[in-house]
């Protein structure tokens, strides 16, 4: 239970104690007790350390509190350090103030390994567009025909040897069958086959490293059972870009808080008796942080697009969308019964080809012009890892007066200068933008999404989107974690500045009273030094991992400081043996495979998502497992220099920092 | 003449001699294809037999390549509607286009509709605190039927989770954001309800429209009820299947309904396609409640399947808040898909989908907001999970929300100017004002069924919405300015497939006592008669 002066926002001091959840309280008979464990753990810890220990050992209590977690600490067996991820290599001297949890946010302390994301004004966007040799190709489409053979003959034979598993696949007692046969061939005869990849369940954070639970599948992957045991991965595809996937520090801090105050939910939907003083402060602080007037919250990502984009559009309208846009998206275009065309994913020729044939045509059949055309584009393309030519479309807007809607889903927070997203990393006016559109899932370790734009439509979407007359409002502690964690990216002007002024500036720091009075962050977040930190050890991490992959002769998509980074493997059945061997490391590592019909037939691949909370030997980690995996694999397939690992890793800086 | 001829056929020597040879070689690269034999054999006894049949098929091969070769986007280009403009045509068109603005400016009606939603200082619950008046209101706006909001219990759990997991999930279900906190919640909701498994989904009101549009497709059948909320609206648009629509809570016409599709299908000799019943446990619009064990029998005899809302009557009616399974004493697996709300009766966030396994199993690869949506925040799943505990264990919650309920219908039911259009039991409450200005439907009842095709019902009765809007925010007001909060029931008019009547909704919950069930029930009664006395 929690005590009464709790209430009343208590100093926060960087103790251990605190690191306590109440469970421990209750699993811990007394604070001796816990002392005992802790000291325990902290001895075992040490003098594992000491082998390789050079610099001087920091303080006992600080150093058990850097490297390891609260259930580490307490479990009754030591944390094995055997897969090399619960310390940091170099570990922190008395001189680093360290308030994060290794395992869940790195630590890195080199200054080196720092990278500003912005983009260079005059120059192309940098796009990696590399065909692998033909007999790739002639084995992917052979691999596919193979599999679509066996599938049906697996089939064939099945019907007639096991009606009882295709029951539900054929028509039966007079009902149509849910899925039929036909439908669901692909599900059945290539995904079942490698479902070992998908789904994993995990516990804990999704930080740095992730804890999955252990699995196994007597039947072939139709059905899992747990084993009970866990392993600790590094995880590289989590959309964790700044790291605030953390169960401790200020931000956690501020949602407990905040449990506190306003307990789980805000019980309805915005216009009916669910909007809180919470809603009002964080919807003001989205739009000064993305430099708009105003900005609408709700409370899930994918619903932000399938029930705006609907309230924007009606018949007579055009939606012009790329090709690579997102499901929700589409489901939203879908249910604003406008036009839908599609162009070519980034082509700016197709783009404007297609805008000169729709303008000059009006609408189908009645050659009425089009009331409006939106033209949809996202800032960083999920599956691609490519940047929208966001300067091009501004100059095509301002020639053919179309709408643009910009979904910075997962560009928000993790590009730009001051984490701002597109509009920022190519230095242009975000007012330039009609609608700005994203979530706060992937930057900023919370869950929802947002749109922003003028007073007007904003109010407008308010009463005409779906989601404020019908769907529940964002959740309390949601709503904190977000605003602390952007609040720590801008950064706290000091309470004596005058809020007009400050609201003026943009890129520029938040003001106090964009923040609930009671909470308190901690000077770091305050003065957004750590934010910056995050923006910059994202940008390195990003740029060093898509360009030390092209040095080790993989073929990558996209641009070079997009955090989403897809490695190509072509062949399908490398999907999941490179899911297995990365898994099946000394340092585990988990990845994610996607292939159709989430990418096109032939591109299978493997998506990185790098963090900030990943450091530079982390990368370096994946680097190494990549580099002997390829080769088994066969997947260094592009021409052009190569570097030996050892010279990538040891020219990191230089690596990221040359330009094109 | 002669020499004429001779000397032409001279001069195209050459060009014979060089066809001929390129011919040989023709013929010479084909046998050197394998299986050209088979090829070359087959065409030539077919054409000995029927030299017709040759043309036949070399047309056909050519209106194949056609087709294959035709574009299959949607551009207009060569269709019969395409105009041909120059290029300078085309700046032209393109200079004198000007677009709509996106978003009209709010018209004055549409602030003050706006501005007059309260917002809640600190925590809400029965009794909170709004920040424009800095006053303390008797809650019946917000969905805390079940008290659950600032339970402490659960904000304990909460914050040991938030120190485990952290916030967010970072990721969708399919890729590391399956945490098992959500295997959990999804255990605990099947157990609860006595289906084989659930499927949790990150928003309520997003669920049910990719649930059936995961299981219907085009050329299926939706027979759904004409007073089906809105989100089960979007979710037929969503599927484009065929829906066939019967009257609001009719189940007779459902019946006819059922019936003529099965004709229809009879006549035309159709295939056996997917055939859903769609409709709500407890309605969002006015609260009717469905008889499930005739709704069950029905689908039985017509070989449906049904999908079930219970976005309102799930946690809030039977007697530990199993829905309205429990209510009737079905079993919940006599329903395909059984939808409720995370969010509206467990005071969370999320909503989930029961039903077999095969259902669920579907969902987990077919569902589009399950797929590509992140997964829900951890603390919110176990918030919900300790909800369904505290449910289980503490039956008396639903009597007292019941007693509640019964004590505020007894103040309103006696009321003469409204109607109330909700079932007794439901812990949501309607209330429409009594003297709609022209309701035609009593002058011409025709005896002619309603058509199936359309949404909207025969005879619909027409009301003045803005003016109907007006009076009911009024009694809004005034029951708040007396310490009750309650809202009218949000709409979107004009993009609603029926406009439901204007009406003001109450909520009701087990955290508030009897004594101020009957005070807030007495206010808004004083409320209505005030208004609608000072309008004549």
């Amino acid at each position: 239970m929690p005590s009464p002066i709790a209430l009343t926002s208590p100093p926060r001091q960087d103790s251990i104690f605190k690191k306590r959840s109440p469970s421990y309280l209750t699993a811990m008979r007394s604070a001796q007790s816990y002392l005992i464990a802790l000291s325990e753990a902290d001895a075992r810890a040490r003098v594992r350390d000491s082998a390789s220990v050079t610099s001087t050992p920091a303080l006992s209590l600080s150093s058990s509190a850097t490297t390891l977690s609260e259930d580490t600490v307490l479990n009754d067996t030591p944390y094995d350090n055997s897969d090399g991820l619960a310390y940091p290599t170099v570990p922190p001297t008395s001189e680093h103030i360290v308030s994060a949890d290794h395992l869940q946010f790195g630590f890195c302390p080199n200054e080196n390994y720092r990278y500003k994301s912005a983009h260079k004004p005059g120059t192309k966007l940098e796009v990696h567009e590399q065909d692998p040799p033909y007999y790739i190709f002639l084995t992917t489409y052979m691999s596919y025909l193979l599999l679509i053979c066996m599938g049906h003959i697996r089939d064939f034979f099945g019907k007639r040897f096991y009606p009882a598993l295709f029951r539900h696949l054929l028509p039966f007692d007079g009902y149509a069958p849910l899925n039929s046969d036909f439908d669901s061939f692909y599900t059945r005869r290539f995904k079942t086959r490698i479902d070992d990849c998908f789904s994993a369940p995990v516990t804990g954070v999704p930080g740095r490293t992730i804890n999955l639970l252990d699995r196994e599948s007597k039947d072939y992957y139709h059905t899992f059972s747990l084993t009970g045991t866990t392993t600790r991965a590094l995880n590289i595809s989590s959309y964790n870009y700044l790291g605030f996937a953390q169960a401790q520090g200020g931000c956690a801090d501020a949602v407990e808080e905040c449990l506190r105050r306003y307990g789980v939910s805000t019980c309805g939907a915005r216009l009916e008796g669910g909007t809180s003083e919470l809603h009002v402060t964080g919807e003001a602080l989205v739009a000064s942080f993305l430099g708009q007037e105003d900005a609408l919250i709700s409370s899930m990502g994918f619903a932000t697009n399938s029930t705006i984009i609907p309230a924007l559009l009606s018949r007579g309208s055009l939606l012009i969308s790329d090709e690579y846009n997102h499901a929700s998206i589409r489901f939203g275009a879908r249910l604003s019964g406008a036009n839908v065309r599609t162009f070519k994913h980034n082509n700016m020729k197709s783009l404007e080809s297609l805008l000169r044939e729709v303008i000059s045509q009006g609408q189908p059949k009645t050659h009425r012009p089009w009331k409006t055309i939106l033209l949809v584009v996202e800032g960083l393309y999920s599956m691609e890892g490519t940047l929208v030519d966001l300067p091009t479309i501004l100059e095509l807007k301002k020639k053919y007066k179309f709408n643009l809607f910009v979904d910075e889903a997962h560009s928000i927070g993790a590009l730009g200068p001051h984490g701002r997203g597109v509009a920022d990393y190519f230095g242009v006016n975000p007012r330039s933008i009609d609608i700005l559109m994203g979530t706060f899932t992937k930057s900023f370790g919370a869950a929802g999404g947002y749109v922003a734009g003028s007073k007007a439509l904003i109010d407008r979407l308010r009463l005409r989107g779906h989601g404020g007359t019908y769907a529940e409002s964002i959740a309390p502690p949601v709503m904190v974690q977000i605003l602390a964690s952007m609040a720590s990216i801008m950064g706290v002007a000091l309470p004596t500045s005058s809020a007009v002024e400050v609201a003026q500036q943009h890129p520029g720091p938040a003001h106090p009273s964009q923040l609930p009075a009671w909470m308190d962050l901690p000077p770091t977040l305050r003065d957004g030094s750590e934010g910056r930190m995050r923006l910059r050890r994202l940008a390195f991490n990003s740029r060093y991992l898509s360009r030390g992959l092209a040095k080790l002769g993989f073929i990558t998509f996209g641009h070079t400081d997009s955090p989403i980074v897809p490695l190509v493997l072509f062949n399908l059945g490398k999907m999941c043996v490179f899911h297995r061997m990365m898994r099946a490391r000394k340092t585990p590592i988990v990845v994610v495979v996607v292939s159709y019909p989430a990418t096109p037939l032939v591109t299978s691949r493997v998506r990185f998502c790098v963090s900030a909370s990943h450091t530079k030997e982390d990368i370096d980690t994946i680097l190494r497992a990549c580099d002997e995996i390829g080769d088994v694999l066969d997947l260094k397939l592009l021409p052009g220099e190569r570097w030996p690992l050892e010279r990538i890793m040891n020219n990191a800086a230089e690596l990221v920092n040359t330009d094109d | 003449m002669s020499t004429a001829i001779g000397g032409s056929t001279s001069a195209l020597e050459p060009l014979f001699a060089f066809l001929s040879y390129v011919l040989i070689q023709a013929e010479f690269v084909f046998y050197k294809i394998p299986g050209s034999h088979v090829v070359a054999r087959y065409v030539k006894s077919s054409h000995q037999n029927d030299p017709g049949r040759t043309v036949l098929e070399i047309l056909l091969a050519l209106f194949a390549i056609r087709t294959l070769l035709q574009s299959r986007t949607r551009a207009d280009n060569g269709e019969k509607h395409f105009i041909q403009f120059s290029e300078k045509e085309v700046d032209e068109l393109v200079d004198e286009w000007t677009p709509e603005p996106l978003g009209a400016p709010l018209t004055p009606e549409e602030q003050s509709d706006l501005a007059s939603v309260p917002v809640v200082s600190g925590a809400n619950g029965p009794r909170p605190k709004l920040a424009n008046s800095g006053k303390q209101v008797l809650n019946l706006a917000s969905y805390n039927f079940t008290g659950l909001a600032g339970n402490e219990v659960i904000k304990v759990r909460a914050i040991e989770t938030l120190r485990k997991y952290g916030v967010g999930s970072c990721g969708p279900p399919g890729f590391y954001g399956t945490i098992d906190v959500h295997t959990n919640l999804e255990r605990d909701i099947a157990d609860f309800l006595g289906t084989e498994a659930s499927i949790l989904y990150s928003q309520g009101f997003s669920t049910i429209p990719c649930v059936i549009s995961a299981f219907a497709k085009r050329g299926d059948i939706i027979v759904a009820d004409r007073g089906i909320n809105f989100a089960i609206q979007k979710g037929l648009q969503i599927s484009r299947s065929t829906v066939r629509w019967f009257d609001h809570n009719d189940l007779k016409n459902l019946e006819d309904v059922l019936l003529s599709v099965e004709k229809e299908r009879r006549k035309r000799r159709g295939p056996l396609t997917r055939r859903f019943i769609v409709t709500e446990g407890i309605f969002e619009k006015d609260g009717a409640m469905v008889d499930l064990p005739k709704l069950i029998e029905l689908k039985h005899k017509y070989k449906y399947r049904l999908i079930l809302d219970e976005s309102i009557s799930f946690g809030t009616v039977g007697r530990t808040g199993r829905g309205l399974t429990e209510l009737y004493n079905v079993p919940a697996t006599q329903i395909d898909m059984i939808i409720g709300s995370v969010a509206n009766t467990l005071n969370s966030s999320g909503g989930f989908c029961a039903g077999s396994r095969i259902v669920v199993d579907h969902q987990h690869i077919n569902s589009t907001s399950f797929v590509f949506s992140a997964a829900v925040p951890a603390l919110l799943a176990v918030s919900a999970s300790e909800g369904i505990n505290i449910l289980r264990n503490t039956p008396s919650i639903l009597s007292t929300l019941q007693e509640n309920v019964r004590a505020i219908r007894a103040v309103l039911d006696r009321v003469e100017a409204i109607t109330i259009p909700s079932h007794p039991a439901s812990p949501i409450i309607h209330i429409h004002l009594r003297s709609a200005p022209t309701l035609s439907a009593s002058t011409s009842v025709s005896a002619k069924p309603p058509n199936p095709a359309t949404p909207a019902p025969r005879d619909a009765p027409s009301f003045d919405i803005a003016g109907e809007e007006r009076l009911l925010q009024d009694i809004v007001d005034e029951a708040l300015a007396q310490g009750v909060w309650t809202t009218r029931a949000r709409r979107l008019r004009g993009q609603e497939l029926v406009e439901a009547r204007p009406s003001i909704r109450l909520a009701v919950t087990a955290a508030l006592s009897r004594k101020e069930c009957e005070r807030a029930a007495s206010v808004i009664k004083a409320a209505v008669v005030k208004v609608v006395t000072k309008r004549k």
